[in-house]
């Protein structure tokens, strides 16, 4: 047999504990290989979200308080504003700066883009601008020897301090104009932040009403989907397998589908409406408005986000064994005690997750509310799209979107935090 | 047959080898050894012991953060793992779950380049070899656990590889099965003569199968050597009580008369006889090991140096012996099996009786007061 | 499946007002999917059901270009009713015709045949989406010069093409770096795990419309020397891009939750046998992961298919795709040619479905013959 002696001298030797730091450095350098070709593998895919996703918003969001729109147009009035001290009115250079720039503003028909800009702030001061830029669109300003009297000449409110002021706040080129009118407050001349007039306060208002919304869609999103998964889960595996076709449907059914579906029931015209008609509960001059409002942006959101809740729900219910609640009502508890106490606690993960990623989804929605939202059940998105495509107030838009993105990044960490992004299931 | 022993030639060397998953804590502490060719070595221990680890670096599959691991004299820690050439049976088989049986087979062969008739060939021949012949063309998924296995050992073999790892190979199966298949692996193992190195954490089939077994703990080999010898002469308290039935008496060494005995100051007074085998000195706490079998009940006068009073407090018929549990001492767990012989005096529950062994019996060891998971849970 | 017999009243109630409740809620998800397909057979230009449509009647009959006299022929010829109820029918008709004329412009398609159940249903709508931006809407139908005609002008069919062209290169860039991605994430090894695959993951997350107006301004300041030099605004290439953006997160989910089940001792196995890692990859693990990427790809498909809001912003009217055209179709001229569209499309979604639930089962009992 084996002669176990002659060729192991030094079985076992004492156990060496390494100094921890060089061990360390001995791990990473065995496993260095391995690590580098996982980042490889992740990093092409990386290299395309940095560049086409990551970049792109930050450039967005710079966009909400980097404006050099001013500096751009008044090139000579923004190099030397800034010597002023904001007191009394500034030197003869600024003025001289201004009119030329203005001249050349005029010609170029940029001069009213300043204009609109410094009535967003001096509201009123859009005339001024126009007004002074006609009448020196075609002067010579080699003659003119002051062109501070020569510009209070031609508008006497040239020599309020407060207009130059402003101007001297535009010249820069961070702005925060933009981020303050996005929560109803503006700066006003001396630079303070104050409310906006009562009439045109409408984003905190709206803010509010999408994290209501959000809030209404989620509660009752999870309201429908609790039930329904705990049914799903202790059906036999065959027949849930088959229910759960009809939750998945319309998870891969086109969401303007399900629009156009919910306007075809819900409209003035629609079948619900006909139904109740026909059934003799309302007449027919009195139809139920379901639709354009925000009655019908919280039922088609509520169906097109039911799955996303139904999903997570399902996946842990299933894992729970049916042995703990039959447990539960071995040892005495009812029906309702045994769930209340023994299985809901443990589906605490599925509600969070179902929950967070509704309201994540919620918060952004774009396409629903805007065609069955009419006016009242608009959403922030709608308000961000509209800036961008009429208004053509971009950097308001950008300002809104950090808001919004900010509202999401801190969902979305909390998600990460309590379920993990690597449990995102589909499916 | 297997390991003569001489210098040089061995199938694989460790030398001086470490591991930490963490840069922490070394689940493999400075590992030296050598497995000649042809050896059926097993590498037995508790789990987080350390000895699949061993298995995972010698397969290539984990790098050593320290030593040297030499096969067949090459040093071999950057050779990838198909490079290798050593086959491996893993703990779940691993069979690929898309291929058929054959397709399995022939995949090793295949990844070598070898013509479509040479492997049909061998691929038959291994299929034989494990009696499957007739399952060539079944997915994995339809064959049952036993007959998996030998597709996962044959599948080893097919390529004839000099080396083949085994990782808890039986581990899935039930009882029967799994002696039934530690013949099988043993008998092949002495046909084909490849060297083997099998990992499990039970006893029973580390004394079927092997030439030698690597008791391991704590990342450190605690004992190396034939099975017969492992149980009959425990080197370490860990090995003594990991390997077979083995009863506790706690002391301290009083006198040392030589190497073939000391005298025991056991902890509940009494004094005792003991072969020393890995005491520290006179003084020093010392654990004695005595196996149930060789304990003395009634040992006639003269006859067993070291007697002591017991009470018997259990009795249990297992047909070819009463295993017995009697208090000793301090101890009421102290076993002690009677063998069931023609004439032997029948013995009652709550009577007192004496027990006695010879002092090459007692095997005075080292403290250890570490807990012992035999992983005999299955 | 009944109430146990030690149940009283109020459990009884409870079991049954339970089930009702959660069969609700099931028809309440399915039903506004299935209410768009009967409403697209509607000969009438309205999103609801006209009371012909449940008077149904044995119907033979063929298709023919809808024009007063056709409809005369028909309803004389197919109708055994009096000639009193023939001229009803016929004026009744003929006001219909009318009336979607001027509503829409077209020449439509009748189901001429028997009078009742012409009335009710017709496939005009589903010709419309062959016919309207026909240069030549007078041609015969179904022949060659019309079919030539409706695929070179008709404008669903052209956002058809434009759909499925952006849909595949997306899905394929998308399906490519979303598995080595996933491939990557999965090794033992990867650091700052979580990190990245939270950001892999954000484009999912962030809100449409802000990816969406993020990509238009930075594709107006892209500059492709000799390809691209005015940006990648109203190009292919945007949107193919920006598609595969928001396809990624798909396939980099359903992939890594596939390498979670992959029993990680068949690459060490492929390994120890000899092969060699691009071996292992292709022979063993493609096979096996194969599924959860096509998963993936259909729902970075799917997710294209459907997308409108970047396609609002950087398409110009030559990348016009299926979703935008309904899109100007719900704001502006609302009729049931946008219901036929989206029958269709439910169609296509049924179809997806059925292959991932394929697939899902496909790879479950590929995964569970694997002895645990």
């Amino acid at each position: 047999m084996v002669d176990a002696t002659a060729n192991d001298p030094q079985i076992v030797n004492e156990p060496q504990v390494a100094d921890a730091g060089t061990l360390k450095a001995q791990l990473a350098r065995a496993t260095r290989r391995q690590k580098l070709m996982a980042l490889g593998l992740t990093a092409p895919l990386v290299l395309f979200v940095l560049i086409s996703f990551v970049y792109p918003i930050g450039a967005m969001l710079v966009r909400g308080f980097y404006d050099t729109q001013v500096q751009q147009i008044l090139p000579n009035t923004a190099k030397v504003i800034g010597n002023w001290n904001g007191e009394g009115l500034p030197d003869e250079e600024v003025w001289e700066a201004f009119v030329q720039d203005m001249q050349v503003g005029a010609q170029e028909k940029t001069i009213g883009k300043f204009a609109l800009r410094l009535n967003f702030v001096l509201p009123g001061t859009r005339s001024l601008v126009m007004s002074s830029a006609r009448k020196v669109k075609r002067a010579d300003l080699s003659e003119v020897e002051n062109f501070q009297e020569y510009l209070t000449d031609i508008k006497e409110k040239w020599g309020e301090r407060e207009v130059w002021a402003v101007i001297q706040r535009l010249s820069d080129s961070i702005q925060y104009d933009y981020y303050a009118n996005a929560i109803d407050m503006r700066i006003n001349a001396d630079g303070d932040f104050v409310m906006q007039p009562e009439k045109q306060r409408i984003y905190v208002t709206l803010f509010i009403r999408t994290l209501w919304m959000s809030a209404l869609v989620m509660g009752v999103c999870l309201v429908l989907a609790y039930p329904l998964a705990y049914w799903l889960s202790v059906l036999p595996m065959r027949i849930s397998n088959l229910l759960m076709i009809m939750v998945l449907l319309p998870f891969w059914t086109s969401l303007l589908v399900r629009t156009t579906a919910w306007i075809s029931l819900l409209q003035e015209q629609g079948i619900i409406n006909d139904i109740i008609v026909g059934l003799g509960i309302v007449g027919d001059e009195s139809r139920v408005r379901m639709i354009y409002n925000e009655m019908g942006t919280i039922i088609a959101m509520t169906h097109i986000l039911l799955p996303f809740m139904i999903l997570p729900l399902y996946s842990v219910m299933r894992t729970i064994p049916p042995s703990y609640m039959r447990a539960a009502r071995s040892l005495g508890a009812t029906q309702l005690t045994a769930f209340v106490r023994v299985f809901m606690p443990q589906t605490a993960a599925g509600v969070g997750a179902g929950s967070l990623l509704v309201f994540i989804l919620c918060i952004g929605f774009y396409i629903t509310p805007a065609l069955v939202g009419g006016q009242r059940g608009q959403l922030i998105s709608n308000l961000i799209a509209a800036h961008i495509q009429t208004t053509q107030n971009w950097s308001l838009a950008a300002a809104l979107g950090a808001i919004l993105l900010a509202g999401v990044l801190i969902c979305y960490w909390l998600y990460n935090k309590l379920i993990g992004v690597d449990n995102m299931k589909l499916g | 047959m297997a390991g003569n022993g001489a210098s040089g030639d061995y199938a694989v060397r460790f030398e001086a080898v470490q591991k930490s998953y963490d840069g922490e804590i070394l689940v493999v502490k400075d590992l030296n050894l050598d497995i000649a060719r042809g050896e059926f070595l097993t590498m037995l221990g508790p789990s987080g012991s350390g000895k699949t680890t061993c298995l995972m670096m010698l397969a290539g599959f984990e790098p050593a953060t320290h030593g040297e691991i030499f096969l067949n004299d090459n040093p071999i820690n950057n050779v990838p793992p198909h490079r290798r050439g050593i086959g491996m049976v893993f703990q779940n088989y691993a069979l690929f779950p898309h291929m058929s049986v054959a397709e399995n087979l022939a995949f090793p062969l295949q990844v070598r380049k070898m013509n479509k008739s040479d492997t049909e060939a061998r691929v038959k021949r291994a299929l034989e070899m494990v009696e499957l012949g007739a399952f060539g063309g079944r997915r994995p998924a339809q064959l049952s656990g036993g007959q998996q296995q030998r597709v996962a050992v044959a599948r080893a073999l097919v390529f004839e590889p000099d080396l083949v790892l085994m990782d808890e190979p039986l581990g899935a199966l039930d009882k029967q099965l799994r002696e039934q298949m530690q013949y099988e692996i043993k008998h092949i193992h002495e046909n084909l003569g490849v060297t083997v190195v099998y990992v499990t954490h039970d006893q029973s089939e580390a004394l079927t199968m092997s030439n030698r077994i690597a008791v391991f703990n704590d990342g450190v080999i605690q004992q190396l050597s034939s099975p017969e010898d492992l149980y009959e002469h425990p080197d370490k308290s860990f090995v003594a009580q990991f390997i077979g039935e083995n009863n506790k008496l706690h002391g301290t060494i009083t006198k040392i008369d030589g190497k073939k005995s000391c005298e025991v100051a056991l902890d509940d007074g009494q004094t005792v006889k003991a072969l020393p085998v890995n005491i520290a000195g006179v003084g020093e706490k010392t654990m004695l090991s005595l196996r149930p079998e060789r304990v003395v009940v009634n040992p006639k006068r003269g006859e067993c140096p070291s007697v002591m009073d017991a009470k018997i407090e259990e009795l249990i018929y297992l047909g070819d012996h009463i295993r017995t549990r009697m208090r000793v001492g301090d101890h009421d767990d102290f076993i002690v099996k009677v063998p069931n012989t023609y004439g032997h005096e029948p013995l009652k529950e709550g009577a007192k009786t004496k027990i006695g062994w010879h002092t090459e019996d007692a095997r005075a060891l080292d403290w250890y007061t570490g807990t012992i998971d035999p992983g005999m849970d299955d | 499946m009944a109430p146990p017999p030690y149940a009283g009243t109020g459990e009884r109630v409870w079991y049954y007002g339970f089930r009702t409740f959660c069969c609700s809620i099931l028809l309440f998800l399915i039903l506004p999917i299935v209410i768009v397909m009967p409403l697209s057979f509607n000969v009438q230009p309205y999103f609801s059901f006209t009371s012909e449509m449940f008077g149904f009647d044995n119907c033979t009959g063929e298709f023919r270009p809808f024009s007063p006299s056709t409809i005369e022929t028909s309803v004389r010829a197919g109708s055994s009713v009096s000639d009193e109820g023939v001229q009803h029918c016929l004026n009744e008709r003929i006001r219909i015709w009318e009336k979607t004329q001027q509503e829409d412009g077209l020449a439509g398609t009748a189901w001429v045949g028997d009078g009742a159940l012409s009335e009710a249903f017709s496939i005009r709508w589903y010709m419309n989406i062959f016919t309207k931006g026909m240069v030549n809407p007078e041609l015969e139908q179904f022949t060659g010069a019309w079919w030539s005609d409706s695929w070179s002008n008709s404008q669903w069919l052209h956002s058809l093409r434009n759909s499925v062209f952006i849909a595949v290169f997306a899905t394929l860039l998308s399906a490519t770096l979303g598995t080595l991605a996933a491939l990557g994430l999965s090794q033992a090894n990867m650091p700052y795990r979580n990190l990245f695959m939270g950001l892999l993951i954000s484009p999912m997350i962030v809100p449409i419309i802000i990816t969406s107006v993020g990509l238009f301004f930075f594709y107006n300041t892209v500059n492709i020397p000799y390809f691209y030099p005015d940006g990648l605004n109203f190009k292919y290439l945007g949107i193919i891009l920006a598609h595969a953006l928001l396809g990624t997160p798909f396939v980099v989910i359903t992939v890594t939750a596939t390498l979670l089940g992959f029993d990680r001792s068949l690459i060490r196995a492929g390994l120890n046998l000899g092969a060699r890692p691009q071996t292992v990859f292709f022979k063993i693990i493609m096979p096996l992961i194969l599924p959860g990427i096509i998963s993936g790809a259909l729902f970075a498909f799917i997710t294209s298919f459907d997308e409108v809001v970047a396609v609002i912003f950087m398409a110009g009217y030559e990348q016009r795709t299926i979703p935008r055209q309904m899109w100007a179709g719900i704001r502006e001229q609302i009729n049931p040619t946008i219901l036929s569209v989206a029958t269709i499309l439910v169609l296509i979604s049924i179809c997806l479905l059925a292959t991932v639930e394929m697939l899902r089962r496909r790879g479950e009992r590929l995964r569970g013959l694997s002895p645990q």
